[in-house]
């Protein structure tokens, strides 16, 4: 008999064992909630916005399922990066680095999640929007988390597709296909990443340094990085606006576009002209915070004139 | 009877003890997989009615 398996058929105590340890609340964070809530909001307008009538417990499905797959999508992103996120301050305390998850729990959990979403959304749903949502958890998990992150400065530029797509998702659940106009809300999302991703690592660049990711304030500087922030935003404003121009969208659509595309721009020049000391780090921290926002109210309005036409 | 099969000492536990804190931590995640297994059997019920409508009586005896 080996040593190993005398030491298993002794009195041991579960602490001495790997795993088992997690609460459910662990597993709930491993779906990355907040990232989900964007996700669940932007695929809801994307569904409201789709041209045909779906049925609300459809409709409902649909949403779960592109829920769950983004979840799932974010465990394996924990379960990769699990060695950086111990060492960045931001995502010590998630559930692997703090050791209350293994990164085996992870990465089943991660794999049938992935599993489930995608084969009941194309078992109740439709395969189309099933198909999107596989690629979708592909895109993210091997494209941006394995390839991606650790090897460009242009990382949350690519890998941000994975997290424009959910409206396009929601879309092709509801109408079977994928139009110009989902097309748009997917480039919205995708633009507004750089700028808003970026305004976050001017301030944790010392974070993503020390975790040898290539985030650009890391490689190119900050200086480069407010430019090319000002540049992403002095692209995304107008191309917010043009689903009004392409008869899209409403007049409360185009005012809300308007205005808060104005602030954008606002705080991207702010955070541009204001390169030192803590009012930089203030001017990168406002600008974060407003391109929330930002997104948020575009997507409301969506979201509301599709309820209430001609507003 | 082989070795391993005999009955361990009065008073010695084999095999792993969970803590107290463990114990509940088990359990709460077993309601939440048997709620979860239970919320995806009610939705399959759901979708399968909506899906079929009356036809879902529709078969042949």
């Amino acid at each position: 008999m080996s040593d190993a398996s005398v030491s298993m058929n002794e009195s041991t105590t579960a602490t001495d064992m790997a795993g088992g340890m997690a609460s459910p609340g662990d597993y709930i964070a491993l779906l990355k909630p907040r990232v989900m809530s964007l996700v669940v909001f932007t695929a809801l307008v994307g569904l409201v916005r789709a041209p045909d009538h779906v049925h609300p417990v459809i409709a409902f499905t649909a949403i779960l399922c592109i829920a769950v797959g983004a979840g799932a999508a974010g465990a394996l992103n924990m379960w990769w990066d699990a060695d950086i996120d111990a060492i960045m301050s931001r995502t010590r305390r998630r559930p692997i680095p703090s050791g209350r998850v293994t990164p085996r729990e992870a990465l089943a959990f991660g794999l049938t999640l992935s599993g489930f979403s995608v084969v009941v959304l194309g078992l109740l749903v439709n395969v189309l929007s099933a198909a999107l949502l596989a690629f979708t958890i592909f895109f993210y998990v091997v494209i941006y988390t394995m390839w991606l992150k650790r090897s460009t400065p242009q990382n949350i530029v690519i890998g941000g597709a994975a997290g424009a797509f959910p409206p396009m998702v929601a879309w092709a659940a509801a109408s079977g296909s994928v139009s110009l106009e989902s097309l748009l809300l997917v480039a919205i999302i995708f633009f507004w990443t750089p700028p808003h991703f970026w305004a976050l690592a001017l301030y944790r660049a010392d974070d993503y340094a020390r975790a040898g990711v290539p985030m650009l304030p890391v490689t190119a500087g900050a200086n480069e990085t407010r430019r090319q922030i000002l540049l992403y935003t002095l692209f995304l404003v107008p191309l917010a606006f043009s689903p009004v121009l392409l008869g899209y969208a409403g007049i409360a659509y185009g005012v809300v576009s308007a205005v808060t595309g104005l602030g954008m721009v606002w705080l991207a020049i702010s955070v541009y002209r204001t390169r030192t000391g803590e009012a930089a780090v203030k001017a990168a921290r406002r600008l974060f915070g407003f391109s929330i926002l930002y997104l948020f109210l575009l997507f409301a309005t969506l979201l509301v004139e599709a309820f209430i036409p001609g507003i | 009877m082989a070795k391993d099969d005999k009955p361990p000492p009065p008073g010695r536990v084999d095999g792993v003890v969970l803590t107290p804190e463990q114990k509940r931590r088990r359990r709460a995640r077993s309601i939440a997989i048997a709620s979860v297994l239970g919320f995806l059997v009610l939705l399959f019920y759901v979708v399968t009615i909506v899906k079929l409508g009356p036809s879902v009586l529709n078969r042949p005896l």
